[in-house]
């Protein structure tokens, strides 16, 4: 395994963890810019503008865009989140070259008119797709609950409105503005040609102007209360908890990892025993949400209406209880060993690798080897754990709950 | 775009291996190197198909209730016995099998296995651990409500299969209020037998290892004969659920061939020239031309004995006409026949798929035990990609002819129904 770090003259980085024994070898465009870098006029430019991205370029279609990657067997998608879009594929060594040249001329896109318009459509029909899944809307307005004026607290899909309102060229300046050279990380992982890679991408990429592009990071807003959204049409009452956690750039965040696995892994948890063991939930997860210079424990629960305050309480309940009594030690090896398992099964697949490298780099500029990440990992006390659920007080809560219920 | 034409040629060594116990079960694995993880994949003939007629949803309560205690351990030692050995684990009820699967390390497989041999032979299926098994299905169910394309779903493959093979495997509500921990556990010791099992794994294995393990964990486990599934037919045509959705779910099902059957893979091609990526016709007609949806596809399914192609749209209410004559147009229209891009294209991602695939050691030990249970053997990647480079534009065409989308399963949530329309 072999890590390289290239930085073009225009501020493109490349970062690439070579792997010759993989079979196949995947590459992704990271762009450090989402729904907390839109202003007010243009919610949702970001996911909108990631789909654009797929209709083609100044040479290519939208239909050559497709054609290309499927010519390839290419497994290839894009995301959007609060605060990057990725573009990325993996494919078979031999196709590395082509995979590149797409991909770097897909960044360049040709925004037309007549494409915006069909694709608004597609937008408007995902926002519908998502007001079908409580579970989305639950994540969704807990953000925006949670962060609420923070521009973290801003809709990645944005609103049928803002869809429907936004113009094509307020996306070109968007795009302008977002997609430079000093914005964007390349990344690639497994069985790569670095030379040929950096060629290609300093071929194809270097044309790229830089635009010092930032990102306002005002300070984390504390959470507050419980919010409804009261909806007859739903059956079960889902819930979301969100308290504040460590940053992506903290020094702590293998131990907030350890923490929300120990309360709210799917099996064995805190939450598990004392809600889906007895059937209170029949979903009940905590997760750590590592952001830019912001960070959330989320939890998600699924329950009968008529249990909903009942089951709010144990949660806090097990919240205070750990604040109080720290992890077991059995507890904590036993986190370690799920998340480790779950980083090397994740760790041995090209794609699942290239995210974890990805962000580890754009968020903190820091590169680790798989068993040296893991080591960093097993190295957490549970009195580290401890004290950080106390500095960051898990009962410090906002709620946000959909469902049948018009109070809690 | 001009005339395309790849070989991938398969490079990839495998081992595989098959042993079959005395009593039935069949171990299989494969290795595989360059790997720290090893993945299993259990499957036991007692699927919700198998399920009392008076007590649909058995086998899914059955898959909560194997891991509320067993052998030495009661439910809380189970958990985390299997929690300190970094395993992720899943058990569920499938259509004709129950599921236990396993992720983990390879040097904790063998601790792993005695725990997953005493949750298959030894369960406790205790009375008090029951109630909240039914509980977590009964809310399953309830959940249901609240996510209409996995509902739609679930219910078009209920009625496009002979009952009960395709049935919900939560089984119904009305079951589940008045299900008896004393019945749900005579079920469960009767079916869970080692006759017809298959127990595989993959990844960093050392086989012969695990195959005396196995032996010793499982070779006494006492076969019993199978109840065969009595099925019938179902009526075809289309079921309408009102519901105020954002969008109007359509599910729709059609038949197909088996796994066995000498046009296998000229469907797995024609699913991909209709559905497999951003290029294929339906994401090409549906989405990017008429931008009707955001989500089209179309999947082939198989059980060991019926197949089907099923094909899913979510669109806004208004279109929802419109994107259902889209879509079953170009499924027929597959049947005059596909270009030599295409069949490139097709034969391209199907073979990088299954290499990719093959950095998986879950994707894999779920490959090899869907294998066995289909075909009685396993087929290695050359196998396969060799049967993928011999389908011919008018094998696919002709598979589309034999199978067209006529005598339709429709299944639609939301609003409004759509019309069907047979042309011919």
């Amino acid at each position: 395994m072999n890590f390289h770090e290239i930085t073009l003259d225009n501020g493109l980085r490349i970062i690439a963890e070579v792997n010759p024994a993989a079979q196949s070898m995947a590459a992704g465009f990271f762009v450090r810019t989402g729904s907390r870098d839109e202003t007010p006029g243009v919610a949702g430019v970001s996911h909108f503008l990631e789909h654009m991205m797929f209709k083609g370029t100044a040479k290519r279609s939208a239909a050559d865009v497709n054609l290309e990657f499927d010519n390839m067997g290419a497994n290839y998608n894009a995301f959007t989140s609060e605060e990057s879009t990725v573009y990325y594929g993996a494919v078979l060594p031999e196709f590395q070259d082509r995979l590149m040249d797409l991909l770097c001329d897909m960044l360049r896109p040709a925004l037309r008119q007549e494409d915006f318009d069909v694709e608004k459509n597609v937008i408007l029909e995902e926002i519908a797709l998502y007001d079908d899944q409580p579970r989305f809307r639950v994540y969704d307005g807990l953000m925006g609950h949670f962060f609420h004026s923070h521009p973290l607290g801003q809709s990645i899909l944005g609103s049928r409105q803002s869809i429907g309102e936004l113009q094509r060229d307020q996306m070109k300046a968007y795009f302008d503005a977002r997609y430079a050279a000093d914005n964007i990380t390349v990344v690639t992982v497994g069985h790569v040609d670095l030379d040929a890679f950096v060629k290609k991408v300093h071929a194809l990429c270097s044309p790229w102007k830089p635009s010092q592009a930032g990102r306002a990071t005002p300070p984390q807003p504390s959470p507050v209360g419980v919010k409804i959204l009261h909806d007859e049409k739903i059956v079960r009452e889902h819930l979301g908890l969100m308290s504040p956690a460590p940053t992506a750039q903290a020094d702590n965040i293998h131990a907030a990892q350890l923490l929300a696995a120990i309360l709210g892994d799917s099996t064995g948890s805190r939450l598990y025993y004392a809600l889906v063991e007895p059937a209170l939930v029949d979903e009940a997860s905590m997760t750590y949400d590592a952001l830019d210079q912001a960070g959330g424990f989320m939890t998600f629960l699924s329950t009968d209406p008529d249990r909903a305050a009942r089951v709010l309480e144990i949660a806090h309940t097990e919240f205070r209880r750990f604040m109080a009594e720290g992890p077991t030690d059995a507890e904590l090896a036993a986190a370690k060993n799920k998340l480790a398992s779950a980083a090397t099964l994740k760790g041995e697949l090209p794609m699942g690798r290239l995210t974890a490298v990805g962000f580890d780099w754009v968020y903190r500029h820091e590169y680790l080897p798989l068993p040296q990440r893991i080591e960093h990992m097993f190295a957490v006390t549970g009195q580290q754990i401890h004290e950080l659920a106390n500095t960051f007080d898990l009962t410090k809560t906002a709620c946000l709950a959909l469902g049948p219920l018009e109070n809690i | 775009m001009g005339r395309f034409r790849v070989t991938i040629e398969v490079t990839v060594t495998e081992r595989f291996h098959i042993h079959e116990l005395p009593n039935g079960l069949t171990l299989l694995g494969q290795p595989m190197d360059g790997v720290s993880s090893a993945s299993m994949s259990v499957l036991i003939p007692m699927g919700a198909a198998h399920d009392p007629a008076d007590a649909a949803g058995a086998a899914a309560v059955t898959a909560e209730w194997l891991i509320r205690g067993a052998g030495d351990r009661n439910s809380r030692q189970l958990n985390d016995a299997l929690d300190a050995l970094g395993c992720q684990h899943d058990e569920s009820a499938q259509g004709e099998h129950l599921h236990v699967s396993t992720a983990q390390l390879g040097r904790n497989l063998p601790d792993i296995l005695a725990i997953v041999a005493d949750m298959l032979r030894r369960p406790r299926l205790e009375d008090d651990t029951f109630d909240p098994c039914r509980q977590l299905i009964l809310q399953d169910l309830e959940t249901l409500e609240d996510e209409p394309a996995r509902k739609c779903n679930i219910l078009l493959r209920e009625r496009f299969y002979p009952h009960p093979l395709g049935r919900n495997v939560l089984g119904h509500a009305d079951c589940l209020a008045v299900m008896q921990p004393a019945d749900v556990r005579r079920h469960a010791r009767a079916a869970m037998t080692p006759a017809k099992a298959i127990l595989a794994v993959a990844g960093n294995i050392d086989w012969d290892r695990f195959v005396s393990l196995a032996t010793q964990l499982f070779g006494d486990w006492q076969a019993a004969p199978a109840k065969p599934v009595d099925i019938a037919a179902q009526p075809r045509g289309e079921t309408h659920i009102q519901k105020d959705t954002a969008q109007t779910h359509i599910a729709m099902a059609h038949a197909s061939v088996t796994v066995r059957h000498p046009m296998y893979y000229a469907a797995r091609v024609a699913e991909i020239v209709l559905s497999g990526g951003m290029s294929s016709r339906l994401f090409t007609e549906v989405r990017e031309k008429r931008g009707l949806v955001y989500g089209v596809s179309s999947r082939y399914h198989s059980l060991k004995d019926y197949a089907g192609m099923f094909t899913y749209a979510g669109t806004r209410p208004e279109v929802a006409q419109t994107t259902f004559d889209v879509t079953v147009g170009e499924i027929r229209r597959l049947a005059e026949g596909v270009t030599a891009d295409e069949m490139a294209r097709a034969r391209t991602q199907l073979k990088a798929a299954l290499i990719m695939q093959g950095e998986s050691t879950g994707a894999r030990a779920g490959a090899i035990a869907a294998d066995y249970y289909h075909l009685g053997r396993l087929r290695s990647l050359d196998e396969i990609a060799a049967a993928i480079e011999h389908v011919t534009a008018d094998e696919v065409a002709e598979y589309q002819k034999a199978f067209p989308p006529d005598n339709l399963t429709v299944l639609v949530l939301g609003p409004e129904p759509v019309e069907i329309v047979t042309s011919h």
